[in-house]
């Protein structure tokens, strides 16, 4: 990560880390927004995140990005008070705003070189779209900023300009931020003997907002002389919340004289104390930069005062996600404060643990499953009985390595989201460079998917995705003729199906254009001119190398690499892509991943002497061939009938190459292969050993792809086999009695 | 070591006393504190686990809260605390 001697570095690394997670949060709200959402909370949480990034890049001196998220903030707010109702060419400005603000953060991040050009741009049409009152803003802030150089304080001083343009310094000031409340609470005796109870007005409390709870035991005496029934506990509550003070007091309505409390809001001007604390508590590292934000008490007329909570209340949802600096009180403590947010507003509590610890639990449980192959191998072979103990317990201990597996999978699994977010702008900035009206809708974004293969997705989704968007979907015009309304819709989707997951990728444009498609790949010579193709073997040819059917090359998608560099990616993630497509109705591309890349529940089996491993997912059923079973299609060409079927019959050992053909096929072992698309193939192999988890060891890294072989592992016996990819070996197979083309 | 101490569902007001005789018959012992019935813990209760862990941490011995339910693992840090934290006798 960063500089383990180097605090600050820690601290900014952590800051570029809850950018990410605030990113996030805006590109829901603003996608929200989009859908027509109107309820304030939704623009709040937009406005959170700019104003959070911008405290944040303040703090590390970072100006570009200040300067722009203050204006994009000013925008927001705008919004925020009603001042302004977006339509939907500004919902599109404010998506590109945050697109550029997310590359802003970035070239920070990498110490890139700062593309001012595109943020003058940007905030030149956010002012066009604000009217005159953004100019003036301007000319304020432009002030503000250019001769102080960067720090908090310049942020707050820029935040204190703000009120006079709304002329009401009362009104202005909660509008403006999310207010911060110190709450202390002591119940007295009476009220538990009226049945009330301090812990569900905590509880009431906490649900306001987000809430640090610290209890306060100073008076709790020991045990031999506490009298059970006086209440000697006392609570502080930092409450975070866009409430008023009324609602607060509300709470404690029906305590009223049975208990003390008192309620402060944090940065009132009586309170001087009170408004370095909430920063002290809540800010993580924050509060230990060189220039601190005790700038402020020097300033203690109103507006300036006014200003801290807000830098308190952006900092601070950052706090329960972010525990960087263990010598902050909150972050040694966080499971309360933690627990009392998710009873807010519910969002989970989070470790963030570096990915190279992860990576060594994964690999440490690979091998615990190894050796315990290994241990049962080696108890089988001593001849223990199966009702020993020694066995039972090694069923148990199987049990336990399975379980342990799956929770250490699920710590790297991730949900889509950000990778879908990441889509949609792909697809605005795509749609826009081509003039079409596209909206994406995507499904399923909460589907977990081994970090890793979220990783590796981006590059062959943002691929597909400018494909849907310049070839898939019509022109405007077109659709218009065809009937279909004016905005395309490119469809996103993942879900998790039978133990893999699958994401597709669909759009409602007119379909893959065939005659064109052969047209393209016979002049290519990608087929042979004479080729008869099925549908489907011709809309594989856009997974052809060299393959690209745009006749005029677009900046976009038409570089010449096309779908099978997407191919190659997703076969090198273990999964494989299908294509269908229905004239005049759209283009769907499926992509079937495994869930994970490091373990599978595979079928060890016996071909000509090797020992290979199945996936044990692809087997539907395994039998045993009889004479009446086997039907010849052609020489070398056989079927096999199974429950009034026909399936085709691949020989293992000959497709790999370990063998001659069998002379007969009576009596020997096939494994029932089920594709994702429902179509079957059968395959001979000699003989099934068992059916057992085994840990993926990746081949890629030391060796060549080899066409039908997905990666190997190691057996108890230390043995290592093969882990075959049926699926592949058949296409192979298949492919050499058709065209070289195809089998690619 | 002692058999644990299993506490009543509902510990509030009328819990606390009987609580509290119980933890003092068990100081100068390690105690182990069996939470799986509870169902809810108010101040009362609380306090009166808070200031046991307390005093058993200050003869040198210590206190240790099993089978806490999720919700009550709420309950308590809606309070300010943690199991750990309650059995350390600290906020």
């Amino acid at each position: 990560m960063s500089d383990a001697n180097d605090p600050m570095a820690e601290i900014r690394a952590s800051f570029f880390i809850e950018c990410e997670e605030l990113m996030e949060a805006m590109q829901d709200g603003l996608t929200t927004l989009d859908e027509g959402d109107d309820d304030p909370e939704t623009i709040n949480v937009v406005f959170r995140a700019v104003h959070s990034i911008k405290g944040g890049a303040g703090a590390f001196g970072l100006e570009a990005l200040v300067r722009f998220a203050h204006r994009y903030e000013t925008a927001l707010d705008d919004v925020r008070s009603n001042k302004f109702t977006p339509d939907a060419d500004a919902m599109r400005l404010f998506f590109s705003c945050a697109d550029h603000l997310s590359d802003l953060i970035r070239v920070c991040r990498d110490d890139d070189a700062i593309p001012d050009d595109r943020s003058a741009e940007l905030l030149a049409q956010l002012d066009t779209l604000l009217g005159g009152a953004a100019e003036e803003e301007e000319e304020v802030s432009a002030d503000d900023f250019e001769p102080m150089g960067v720090s908090i304080s310049l942020d707050l001083d820029g935040l204190g300009d703000l009120p006079p343009l709304d002329f009401d310094v009362d009104d202005a000031a909660p509008m403006d931020e999310t207010p911060c409340y110190h709450i202390r609470f002591k119940p007295e005796q009476e009220m538990f003997e009226t049945g009330n109870e301090p812990q569900m007005l905590l509880r009431n409390l906490a649900a306001l907002g987000e809430a640090t709870i610290e209890c306060d035991l100073r008076d709790l005496p020991p045990l031999e002389a506490l009298a059970a029934e006086t209440s000697y506990l006392s609570w502080d509550i930092t409450l975070i919340a866009d409430v008023d003070e009324a609602e607060i007091r509300e709470i404690f309505e029906f305590v009223d004289g049975l208990c003390e409390l008192s309620v402060r809001r944090a940065g009132s001007d009586t309170d001087a104390p009170a408004v370095t604390a909430p920063i002290e508590t809540s800010s993580d590292g924050f509060a230990d930069l060189p220039e601190p934000p005790a700038t402020v008490p020097d300033d203690p007329d109103v507006p300036v005062a006014a200003a801290p909570a807000p830098v308190a209340a952006a900092l601070a949802p950052s706090a329960p996600s972010a525990a960087p600096a263990p010598e902050e009180k909150t972050a040694r403590k966080p499971a309360p404060a933690k627990a009392a947010g998710a009873a807010a507003n519910g969002p989970k509590s989070v470790v963030r643990v570096d990915l190279e610890r992860i990576e060594r639990l994964v690999n440490l449980v690979g091998e615990l499953v190894i050796n315990q192959a290994m241990l049962s191998q080696s108890l089988e072979q001593a001849g223990l009985s199966p009702h020993s103990d020694a066995m039972n317990g090694l069923e148990e201990f199987q049990r336990l390595t399975r379980d342990i597996q799956d929770s250490v999978m699920m710590i790297r699994a991730q949900p889509v989201k950000s990778l879908f977010q990441r889509m949609s702008r792909i697809v605005r900035e795509s749609s826009a460079g081509v003039g079409k009206n596209v909206r994406l809708v995507t499904v399923g974004e909460g589907t977990e998917v081994d970090k890793t293969v979220i990783e590796r997705l981006a590059d062959p989704l943002t691929h597909m995705i400018r494909n849907a968007v310049d070839h898939g979907l019509e022109s405007t015009e077109d659709r218009r003729a065809a009937g279909k309304s004016a905005e395309g819709i490119v469809t996103l989707s993942a879900a998790h199906r039978s133990g893999r997951v699958i994401i597709e990728v669909s759009d409602d444009g007119a379909g893959i254009n065939r005659k064109r498609v052969l047209e393209i790949a016979t002049n290519k010579g990608l087929v042979p001119a004479d080729a008869s193709l099925t549908d489907s073997d011709i809309d594989n040819l856009l997974f052809a190398p060299g393959f690209s059917t745009a006749s005029e090359v677009s900046d976009l998608s038409g570089r010449g690499v096309g779908m099978d560099v997407v191919k190659t990616a997703i076969q090198s993630l273990g999964g494989r892509i299908t294509i269908t497509s229905e004239a005049g109705k759209g283009t769907k591309f499926s992509i079937s991943l495994p869930l994970t890349l490091a373990v599978l529940d595979g079928m060890v089996v016996n071909v000509a002497d090797e020992t290979l491993v199945v996936p044990l997912n692809v087997v539907v059923e395994t039998l045993s061939l009889g004479a009446a079973d086997v039907e010849m299609l052609r020489p070398g060409k056989y079927i096999v009938r199974v429950r009034g079927e026909f399936v085709p019959l691949f020989d293992l050992g000959v497709e790999l190459g370990y063998r001659e053909a069998r002379d007969s096929y009576v009596g020997a072992i096939v494994l029932l292969i089920a594709y994702e698309d429902g179509a079957r193939a059968a395959l001979i192999i000699d003989g099934i050993q068992d059916q057992r988890q085994v840990v993926i060891k990746g081949l890629d890294d030391s060796f060549f792809r080899a066409p039908g072989i997905a990666a190997a592992t190691i057996l108890g016996d230390g043995q290592i086999a093969l882990i075959l990819d049926p699926a592949d070996i058949i296409a192979e197979a298949s492919g050499a009695s058709r065209t070289e083309a195809l089998s690619a | 070591m002692n058999e644990p101490l299993v506490l009543q569902s509902k510990l509030d007001l009328p819990a606390a006393d009987p609580l509290a005789t119980a933890l003092k018959e068990r100081l100068g012992t390690d105690v182990t504190v069996d939470a799986g019935a509870v169902a809810s813990i108010g101040a009362l209760g609380l306090q009166v686990l808070i200031s046991a862990a307390a005093s058993l941490k200050a003869t040198g011995h210590r206190m240790t809260i099993i089978n806490a339910s999720d919700r009550l693992i709420e309950q308590m840090s809606q309070m300010g605390f943690t199991p750990e934290s309650i059995a350390e006798g600290t906020s």
